[in-house]
C-alpha cells in the first residue's frame, strides 16, 4: 500500500496540474477569451484602443512569472526570495496601468484632452 | 438522483476506509488512523477531480474568467495577471513540498507582496471600471463629446411614470487644431 505522504503528493500534483492544464487548454482553444487583452476603454470613445500600459504590464508579468518559476526549478529546496527591485518594478508597472486606466476612463485619451484644451483656447 | 457524483465520492471513501480497517493487518489504533487518513485523502481527491471534470466538460462555466465587464468579451489585464501569479505561486509551492516532503517553514514576504500587489491592482481596477460606468466616465452623463463627436442618449421612463421615451443628441462642433 502506498504511504499517505506519497499519495498526498500525487494527489496535489494531479489536481494542481489538472487545473492549470484545463485553464491553459481553454485559453488556447479560445473558450476563455483573451480578446482585447491589450486594448483599453476611454471616455467618449465607443471602440477600444491599443493600450501601452497594458502591454508593458503583460511583458513584466510574463518576465516575473518565468523568473520565479526558473528560480524554483533550479533550487526546489526553498521558496525563492523576490528581489526588492522586481517588486518595485512591478509596483511601478501597476501604477502606470492603473493611472492610464483611470485617466482614459475619467478624463478621456490624452489626444482628446489636448484637442479640447486647444479648442477652448481658440 | 441529484448530486450522484457527490454521493459516489462519499461512498467510495467510506468503502476504502472500511477495507483498510478490516483487511489490513496491524494494531487496531494504527488501523483507525490509517483508515481516517486514506479516507480523507480519497474524498479530497474525488471532490477535486469532480470539480476539475465539471470545469473541463463545461458544467462549471469559466469562459468569463478573464472578462472585464460581463458579456462584453473584453479580457481584463489585471485578472489575467492575478491568474498567472496565482498559478505560478501554487506550482512553486507544490514543487517545494514535493521536493522537501514538508511544507515550507516560511513563505517569503516578497511572494506575499507580489500576490498582494496583483490582487490590489485587480480590486482598484474594478473600482475604476465601476466608478466610470456609474456615470463618472464612460456613461457620458452630462459629458460633452470630443470635437466633432456625437453622443446619443435614450432615457425610458418606468411604466408608472407614463413610459415616455426621451432621445437626446449632443453634437460637438469640429475644431481645427
Amino acid at each position: 500500500m502506498p504511504s499517505v505522504v506519497k499519495l498526498a503528493e500525487w494527489e496535489g500534483v494531479i489536481l494542481v496540474a489538472g487545473l492549470c492544464g484545463v485553464v491553459v487548454w481553454k485559453l488556447l482553444t479560445g473558450e476563455i477569451s483573451l480578446n482585447y487583452l491589450l486594448y483599453g476603454d476611454a471616455r467618449n470613445q465607443a471602440s477600444p484602443f491599443f493600450s501601452p500600459g497594458r502591454a508593458q504590464m503583460l511583458m513584466l508579468t510574463v518576465i516575473s512569472a518565468v523568473y520565479f518559476l526558473l528560480q524554483v526549478i533550479q533550487n526546489p529546496a526553498k521558496f525563492p526570495e523576490v528581489p526588492n527591485s522586481l517588486i518595485g518594478l512591478l509596483a511601478g508597472s501597476h501604477a502606470v496601468y492603473l493611472g492610464g486606466k483611470a485617466q482614459s476612463l475619467y478624463l478621456g485619451k490624452f489626444r482628446d484632452l489636448a484637442d479640447s484644451l486647444v479648442g477652448r483656447r481658440q | 438522483m441529484k448530486n450522484l457524483q457527490f454521493w459516489a465520492c462519499l461512498v467510495l471513501a467510506v468503502v476504502a476506509a472500511f477495507i483498510i480497517a478490516i483487511w489490513v493487518p496491524g494494531d487496531p489504533r494504527d488501523k483507525v488512523v490509517a483508515a481516517m487518513e486514506y479516507g480523507a485523502l480519497i474524498i479530497t481527491f474525488l471532490f477535486g477531480f469532480m470539480v476539475l471534470a465539471a470545469i473541463a466538460s463545461g458544467t462549471i462555466d469559466i469562459s468569463a474568467l478573464l472578462e472585464e465587464k460581463a458579456g462584453t468579451g473584453g479580457a481584463s489585464m489585471s485578472r489575467f495577471q492575478l491568474l498567472v501569479f496565482t498559478f505560478v505561486v501554487a506550482i512553486c509551492l507544490l514543487l517545494v513540498v514535493v521536493y522537501k516532503h514538508d511544507f515550507p517553514e516560511q513563505i517569503p514576504a516578497g511572494v506575499l507582496t507580489l500576490l498582494g500587489i496583483s490582487a490590489s491592482t485587480y480590486a482598484i481596477s474594478k473600482g475604476i471600471q465601476t466608478g466610470a460606468s456609474n456615470g463618472n466616465g464612460n456613461g457620458n452623463d452630462g459629458a460633452t463629446p470630443p470635437p466633432g463627436g456625437v453622443i446619443h442618449t435614450t432615457v425610458v421612463a418606468p411604466p408608472e411614470a407614463g413610459g415616455t421615451v426621451t432621445h437626446t443628441t449632443v453634437v460637438s462642433p469640429q475644431t481645427n487644431a
